[in-house]
């Protein structure tokens, strides 16, 4: 009956948020809120002419990277910090301490670095994936159920078969929680990069738009920006019940 | 292993964290990677040139002031989205919605609708606290055992007086998770804010960034890492207090 209901309750929903919207859109100054149905039109035209896509194009490019580096960095790291309870304790306030820095807080120090482009972008995505991939793959393995490790002794698998029949797989739904909010912090770091080194692709389309006191435009590349976001993590929930069926359902 | 070795790690950890980052910065020197001795040599002449503290308090305020309405707004919509069915359905969509959207995307047209000034910092930091809180605060109110509440029926409590009396103390360990989240995205939000904008403490930061050297950036990156750890303690110092068994709750939802 939830399920019927919710599902009934979902056009519902965006209609009257839209009408609302609209409301006040139409209420207020189109200089300060622009109402859905000029948003929405203008997402159509600059989907259209080519505009977001073309942005989107380049957008994606050091998100990619940088994801992928971070992925590709955080699984081992967490999987051998996690399998050794003295290392694991020892960096875990590290860990702590550099996690509560606000990532944009290191864009001055990649700017010196990797420069304003494409690498000091590469550098911001790659900072506010990892460690929230690294966290996530840290906790699954430290969580494995010792009753697995046991039998796994006992059986007297070792060295590389153990990670891969055992450890692996036992902390996949947490490795893939990672990668589902890595690739929303990923999309997000994304225009924040292109916000905070030379504004380029998405980001200078946010940045001419706000010089330009235009809120339609605003509205549009931020709706895009979060389409896309809400895709990226549906895809890797997909991924998830793809590679690991039997978690599915089990998720909290 | 024992409490005593673990502390004997931790300690470990840092120190050897603090060597390898004093010997990497020696070698690459202050334009690069200022090592951590001058870091810590040079934050006085930082504190004063840049009036660190008096930046920090300024910026405190706003974040204060945002994260709370957040926090309010979160738990009142939280509660009320856990325990109506009809709330949840109409307001899900654009909760979700509100969820993926990217603070920084936004701050170019929250300039426009509310200027440079105290409004537009409050603002950001509102709009990333309260889906934090919210969210975990939802899970809580739609978790209360149907008891309390038939309880509270059977003695003819109001509306108001159930949330206040009923479902606030139960959902309260989950509303304790809920601002711990919500605040270190806070935090991360008003530096988004201040870097744009150039004011505060995120300003401090942009201007010390363009220096040559790295020893004021590094000094002000280690003092708002100190605030947030030293906030988010003092948040679960107060939870050990005031519901002691708030603890095991928070190990389930981390």
């Amino acid at each position: 009956m939830t399920l019927k209901r919710s599902l009934m309750l979902f056009p519902v929903s965006i209609v009257l948020g839209l009408l609302v919207w609209e409301a006040i859109g139409r209420a207020l100054p189109k200089a300060l809120l622009a109402p859905p149905s000029a948003v929405l039109g203008r997402l159509l035209t600059m989907t259209g002419d080519g505009a977001l896509p073309l942005a989107l194009l380049g957008s994606i490019q050091h998100m990619a990277v940088g994801y992928l580096l971070a992925v590709v960095a955080a699984i081992p790291v967490g999987i051998i910090v996690g399998r050794n309870a003295a290392v694991a304790t020892a960096v875990e306030p590290l860990l702590n301490a550099v996690y509560a820095i606000p990532p944009v807080a290191f864009v001055p120090f990649f700017v010196i670095w990797f420069g304003l482009y494409f690498e000091g972008r590469v550098a911001l995505v790659f900072a506010m994936c990892f460690f929230e991939i690294l966290i996530n793959v840290l906790q699954g393995v430290r969580d494995i159920d010792r009753g697995l490790l046991d039998a796994a002794r006992a059986l007297e698998v070792r060295g590389l078969a153990l990670y891969r029949k055992v450890v692996i797989p036992a902390a996949s739904p947490f490795i893939f929680t990672g990668l589902r909010v890595g690739i929303g912090r990923a999309v997000n770091a994304m225009i924040t990069a292109e916000l905070f080194f030379a504004a380029v692709n998405l980001g200078q389309i946010l940045k001419n738009s706000g010089n330009a006191f235009d809120t339609t435009a605003l509205f549009a590349v931020i709706l895009f920006v979060s389409l896309f976001g809400l895709a990226c993590q549906e895809g890797m929930r997909l991924a998830e019940r793809l590679v690991i069926p039997w978690h599915h359902g089990r998720e909290a | 292993m024992s409490r005593r070795r673990a502390w004997a790690l931790r300690l470990a950890g840092v120190v050897v964290f603090l060597l390898l980052w004093e010997v990497a910065g020696r070698m690459l020197g202050n334009a690069l990677f200022a090592p951590f001795s001058s870091v810590i040599g040079g934050f006085p002449a930082t504190v004063r040139d840049y009036k660190l503290f008096s930046a920090l308090a300024g910026s405190f305020q706003q974040l204060v002031l945002g994260y709370l309405l957040g926090c309010v707004a979160g738990i009142v919509l939280g509660t009320a989205m856990g325990r109506s069915a009809l709330l949840d359905g109409l307001l899900q969509p654009w909760v979700s919605m509100m969820f993926v959207t990217s603070i920084a995307s936004l701050v170019p047209l929250f300039i426009i609708m509310f200027g440079f000034g105290l409004a537009f910092r409050v603002a950001i930091v509102f709009m990333s606290a309260i889906w934090y809180v919210l969210l975990v605060t939802y899970h809580g109110a739609r978790g209360v055992t149907p008891d309390l509440l038939q309880t509270a029926r059977a003695f003819e409590a109001s509306r108001t007086q159930t949330f206040f009396k009923v479902l606030l103390p139960a959902l309260y360990p989950y509303i304790l998770v809920g601002m711990r989240i919500g605040l270190a995205h806070a935090i991360r939000a008003m530096v988004i804010a201040e870097m744009y904008v150039i004011v505060g403490f995120g300003g401090v930061i942009y201007n010390a960034g363009v220096e040559i050297s790295t020893v004021s950036l590094f000094g002000a990156l280690l003092t708002i890492m100190v605030v947030s750890v030293a906030l988010t303690e003092m948040l679960k110092w107060f939870g050990r207090r005031t519901a002691p068994w708030y603890e095991e709750r928070q190990q389930l939802s981390n």
